[in-house]
């Protein structure tokens, strides 16, 4: 008998493997193009403060593409089974692809050809897929009283989601017609909203069952989570009132309390990975611990911005930090992981036997990858703030080489997993 | 029930005078009772005081098909005998020196005593042994705990050994851990509340 046999009997069955696959592939294939955007844009991004241009649009890709795509395909795989509790119909999280992937192509397009059209119905698509999204998750959130690390960080995200898509289409309403007073403020709270209200706090809410998990150690207690997220919330409505109202002293308050919350929230996994089982930390978790350090770097610069301290060079670098530092490291670690971990749970049901984990894995592609956005990270920074363009345009190239070794690597994932499935095959008859 | 495999729990629910030999395992209505809160009566028997009046009146408060859990030194025979005759089943687990965990549940007796000699590791899982295998169970541990505690268990054993898990629900999670270290599920049998999984070593 087989993992794959034995879910089909399972009333808590896992979703048709196609479901988060398509977000996974989604998010690879934009994760190219977000790289490929900045390098176009490359010489906009000294002294970047927002502005319509390829680099938005890179911006978008990133953010939307790779990380709204992920938390969308790990969230329909991962949280019905982690929360015990169905998510929702088949159609519906299908449907929610259907509206997003549109939507954040035509936007991203529209931002980058600078053309409003595109961008409200971009806009307005990646809402619809993003509210989808949130109705799904929430009614399964509600059926949950036992994993309050998780939930409640997850309820955050959801109210961060609908505060930044408010905010987002009141930003692409503003272009051309310039009713926004303040748009900079604007654009920040929106940017605040998304990277640590939204995609922030999935990933401190997953990482308390996924660290644990891979690396086999006890979980986080249940006190640190309702903590830590208590804290995101109070840092969070600090951090956006402060920024929507002009008042940087609030915001920076935001942040210092957001630093509480991360401190905790980090001890917490730094207790996590001293008690695992896995002696060997796996590769990806070197990503892992990069967005670690990251993260808090990227508030600080943040509280810079806040209080208006050289914006021309601490607001890009936020940015760069945020969304290129902090979030694509951590997403692009953890995806590399759940690839090959979700491929194998859906494999055997030709064979009779799983399809190792460790046969699905392509270290060497890993590698590079790694190497590349690290540099890309390191030489951006300098780029920032030297102004230097072809330093910055070295970092996307160097980012783009590194997309694509990682694209190399989920499909390499995918035809070894064909392959396997194809070489059992015999062994059955 | 849907059990592909061994009809041993169904069979032992019908015997009202199946004893802790003839009926291996924990009962199926075990898993209605592991959410309920312990009345802890250790405390009160360290102070001399007798808690039987406690108990009998949190058994009142008991409707049909409830579930009563007390925690107690020893294994408290005369009130399970005494529960008995109200109606009630037990199931006893000896948990470590002086400490006992009773489960009642208010059935009608039909299962009316039961014991099990665990060991408790340390994500919380229950481990014991019956003729099929070793058995583990995890249900009520909140993730990642399950996991963790059966490759614990599966790392500590005899290559030899039939490890047999029970779960709340089928464990898609542990199946690519158990194929990286060589185990496969042999069989299943799904009931509520009660997935079982009889692992074995591959070849």
């Amino acid at each position: 008998m087989v993992p794959g046999m034995l879910m089909m009997g399972a009333k808590d069955r896992l979703l048709p493997p196609s479901v988060p696959f398509r977000f996974f592939a989604s998010a690879v294939v934009l994760h190219v193009a977000g790289w490929g955007a900045v390098l176009l844009g490359a010489d906009t991004l000294p002294g970047f403060q927002g502005g319509l241009g390829p680099a938005l649009a890179g911006l978008h890709l990133i953010t939307l593409g790779v990380l709204g795509m992920t938390a969308m395909g790990a969230a329909f795989q991962m949280l019905p089974v982690a929360t015990r509790r169905q998510l929702g119909p088949l159609w519906a999280c299908r449907l929610t692809w259907w509206l997003y992937t549109p939507g954040v192509v035509v936007l991203s397009l529209g931002m980058g050809a600078e053309h409003v059209g595109a961008m409200h119905a971009g806009g307005w698509l990646t809402v619809a897929g993003l509210s989808l999204f949130g109705v799904l998750v929430g009614r399964n959130l509600l059926q949950v009283s036992d994993l309050p690390g998780v939930t409640r960080h997850a309820w955050i995200a959801l109210a961060s989601l609908l505060g930044l898509a408010v905010l987002g289409l009141l930003l692409v309403s503003d272009v051309g017609v310039g009713f926004l007073d303040r748009r900079g403020a604007v654009a920040a709270a929106h940017a605040v909203l998304a990277g640590y209200g939204f995609m922030g706090n999935l990933a401190l809410g997953f990482s308390y069952v996924l660290v644990p998990m891979f690396v086999l150690s006890q979980g986080v207690p249940d006190a640190v989570g309702r903590q830590s997220a208590t804290l995101s919330a109070v840092a969070l409505v600090l951090a956006v009132a402060g920024l929507v109202l002009g008042q940087g002293m609030v915001a920076v308050a935001g942040g210092v309390v957001g630093l509480v919350a991360i401190g905790l929230h980090l001890r917490a996994l730094l207790a996590v990975l001293e008690s695992r089982m896995r002696k060997r930390l796996e590769p990806f978790f070197r990503l892992v611990r990069l967005a670690w350090i990251l993260l808090p770097v990227s508030v600080v610069l943040g509280m810079a911005v806040a209080v208006g301290g050289a914006p021309e060079l601490s607001a890009p670098l936020w940015g760069w930090l945020l969304v290129f530092g902090w979030l694509l490291t951590f997403v692009t670690g953890i995806l590399q992981r759940i690839m090959p971990f979700l491929a194998s749970m859906h494999s055997g049901g030709a064979s009779g036997r799983p399809v190792l984990m460790s046969k699905l894995v392509a270290e060497r592609p890993l590698a590079v990858h790694a190497v590349c956005h690290g540099a890309a990270l390191a030489l951006g920074v300098v780029g920032l703030m030297a102004g230097s363009v072809p330093v910055i345009r070295a970092a996307a190239a160097l980012g783009l080489v590194g997309a694509l070794a990682f694209a190399l690597s989920a499909f390499l994932v995918l035809s070894r997993l064909i392959a396997q499935e194809r070489a059992a095959q015999p062994s059955k008859a | 029930m849907n059990d592909r495999t061994t009809g041993a729990t169904a069979k032992g629910l019908t015997d009202k005078d199946s004893t802790a030999e003839r009926q291996p395992g924990p009962p199926e209505w075990l898993a209605l009772a592991l959410d309920i809160e312990p009345l802890d009566v250790r405390p009160a028997l360290a102070t001399g005081e007798d808690p039987l009046g406690l108990i009998m009146e949190a058994a009142d408060g008991i409707e049909f098909g409830g579930a009563l859990v007390i925690d107690a030194p020893f294994n408290p025979s005369p009130l399970r005998r005494i529960l008995a005759a109200r109606g009630f089943s037990s199931y006893g687990r000896n948990l470590g020196p002086g400490h006992w965990r009773v489960f009642f549940v208010l059935n009608g007796g039909q299962d009316w005593e039961r014991d099990a000699d665990v060991e408790v590791g340390p994500e919380g899982a229950m481990t014991w042994r019956e003729d099929d295998g070793l058995h583990i169970d995890v249900r009520k541990l909140k993730p990642p705990q399950p996991m963790l505690a059966v490759l614990r268990l599966l790392d500590a054993v005899a290559a030899t050994e039939t490890v047999v898990v029970h779960h709340e629900r089928v464990p898609q999670f542990l199946f690519p851990e158990l194929a990286e270290r060589g185990w496969r599920v042999e069989r299943m049998a799904e009931e509520f509340a009660n997935v079982r999984l009889w692992l074995m070593r591959e070849g």
